[in-house]
């Protein structure tokens, strides 16, 4: 039989600022939160030390001094490794890739038990600061970043369009913002927890129109880990487990904007991946029950509802607006809050996505909990979209 | 036919790097030249221009001059600016698609105001340099 894996430990810090700033006396160093989070989630699935034989960590942000840092966080658990240790970068989807790699690990048969971690650490540096940084994260160096171009600002051209296509207004996307915050009240992982309303949203400055500041995400800095086993493991465990039951991805071969032009807000590449993913599964999106998306802005997450087929084109903006993708919704979207109210750690992001479908799965989501959930979806992207990488889960108690 | 040259009082904010390869374009954009790299062997046009043909990875590629004319895909204004465009912000940005015969090219440039012409996807505009006191930066407006 084919070798399938599955998550059956999680452990984060609460989304917020924890990154000192470099002139405080005492710093956060990121290898005491690190190592405290591997024995949370190691003690969560029930496995042992010796167990762990591959450990994927996502690339830490420039401001952590640590150099090599999955080297230097092996050394500190003690931790042999048989199978791989390595930090993986890629941009938006750098978590998505980790979780992703250390799939491999099992399902290469190199360990029965992976780890997929990582720390991201910005929030002490100023926006205008990091966006110097970030700004040559999309698009090309000498032609777009010269013109000023930023990371958001093409996702912000993707509202613009949508609403010129079908009429959608920022109401029903602010919408997604009222309804994510409300998710992320709920959630002790959550940055932004304090219910807010659709005046309120609409109120804010603009930053990317037409994206005001509450559907955008903030700064943030976050650490999580997860404790993937192979299926034979995870039964072994007597818990429940959130199995893997497909996979999809894609890039669309464009880097930012597709010089032949398409239409840019269909996101083909979370299109085709989800649809790989499904059939791996071998479920249709009607199926799906709960989906954490990698949607950075509100308008994000309208856009992949439709590319992975909860809705036609053109009918996330309202379905988001009826409150079909709230709690208790047709089909619940960001219960934990999302990248705007959840946060946004960029590159640990889908560690907590996958920590919170983890959590769904498993039945201990509390009051974020969607009853019965049997199925869900988890998406990475990078880009505005340009590749996605999708997993479909599902409950095993 | 040359691009309209508009003059602003002060040095790019991120000059672009220049390569051998590259700088025939940006020489031509200083003097309001809009050309870019066609591939020979399949037709296409591709910006920013390369050496190789993205589609069918010819390395046989021509400058060719493309008309000045385009429709306004997409567009923001950016008010949250890096640090070193932070004294120009809000600017606006924006997606063109060009009129390039039978392979349209589909372009990412910034944009700038032109009186009474509030930006609507779907208008046409026009290419335009913006002549910075230390070189040239492709920019769209409506026209």
């Amino acid at each position: 039989m084919t070798r399938r894996v599955a998550i059956v430990g999680t452990s984060a810090i609460p989304v917020g600022r924890h990154q000192t700033r470099a002139d405080e006396p005492l710093q956060v160093l990121e290898q005491e939160i690190m190592t405290r989070l591997v024995i949370e989630a190691v003690k969560d699935a029930g496995v042992e030390k010796k167990d762990i034989g591959s450990l994927v960590l996502t690339l830490p942000r420039p401001y952590t001094l640590q150099k090599y840092f999955s080297t230097f966080l092996v050394s500190h658990l003690r931790l042999n490794c048989t199978g791989s240790v390595l930090e993986v970068m890629g941009n938006g989807m750098t978590a998505a890739v980790a979780f992703d790699r250390a799939c491999d690990e099992i399902l290469l048969g190199r360990t029965e038990v992976a780890l997929a971690c990582g720390i991201n650490m910005e929030a002490a540096t100023p926006a205008s600061e990091h966006a110097m940084s970030s700004m040559r994260t999309t698009g090309d160096v000498d032609f777009h970043a010269a013109s000023g171009f930023i990371p958001i600002s093409w996702y912000a051209m993707d509202a613009m369009r949508y609403m010129h296509e079908y009429g959608a207004t920022r109401d029903q996307f602010g919408a997604v913002a009222v309804k994510n915050r409300h998710h992320a009240s709920l959630n002790p992982l959550a940055q932004y927890r304090k219910p807010i309303t659709l005046d309120e949203v609409l109120a804010q400055r603009p930053i990317v129109e037409p994206l005001g500041l509450y559907d955008v995400p903030g700064r943030s800095d976050g650490a999580a880990c997860l404790v993937l086993a192979s299926e034979d493991v995870a039964k072994s465990l007597g818990r429940p487990y959130a199995l893997v039951r497909g996979r999809g991805f894609c890039h669309d071969g464009s880097h930012q904007i597709n010089e032949q032009p398409n239409d840019m807000t269909e996101l083909i590449a979370a299109k085709q991946a989800s649809a790989t993913a499904y059939a791996q599964a071998g479920i249709g999106a009607g199926q799906i029950d709960v989906a954490e998306f990698y949607a950075p802005c509100t308008v994000v997450e309208v856009l992949v509802s439709e590319a992975v087929g909860f809705f036609g084109r053109g009918e996330g903006a309202p379905a988001a607006a009826e409150g079909q993708t709230a709690l208790g919704g047709r089909i619940p979207i960001s219960t934990s809050g999302g990248l705007t109210s959840r946060g946004h750690p960029a590159y640990v992001t889908s560690l907590y996505n996958y920590c919170e479908m983890a959590d769904q799965l498993r039945g201990r989501a509390g009051d974020r909990q969607v009853k019965d959930a049997r199925m869900g979806m988890t998406t990475g992207e990078l880009g505005n979209y340009n590749a996605a990488l999708v997993h479909v889960m599902e409950a095993q108690r | 036919m040359t691009l309209p040259l508009i003059p602003v009082a002060r040095p790019r904010a991120y000059p672009p790097r220049v390569s051998a390869f590259t700088q025939p374009f940006w020489e031509g954009l200083a003097q309001g030249t809009w050309q870019t790299t066609c591939c020979d062997a399949c037709g296409k046009f591709t910006f920013p221009p390369k050496p190789v043909c993205p589609h069918c990875w010819s390395d046989s590629m021509s400058w060719k001059a493309l008309g000045p004319s385009g429709t306004l895909y997409t567009w923001t204004r950016i008010h949250s600016a890096p640090k070193v465009f932070v004294d120009e912000a809000p600017y606006a940005v924006c997606v063109v698609d060009l009129d390039a015969g039978p392979h349209r090219l589909r372009i990412a440039t910034r944009l700038v105001e032109r009186e009474g012409k509030p930006f609507e996807c779907g208008m046409p505009v026009e290419l335009v340099v913006l002549q910075y006191e230390d070189g040239p930066m492709l920019a769209s407006r409506p026209l």
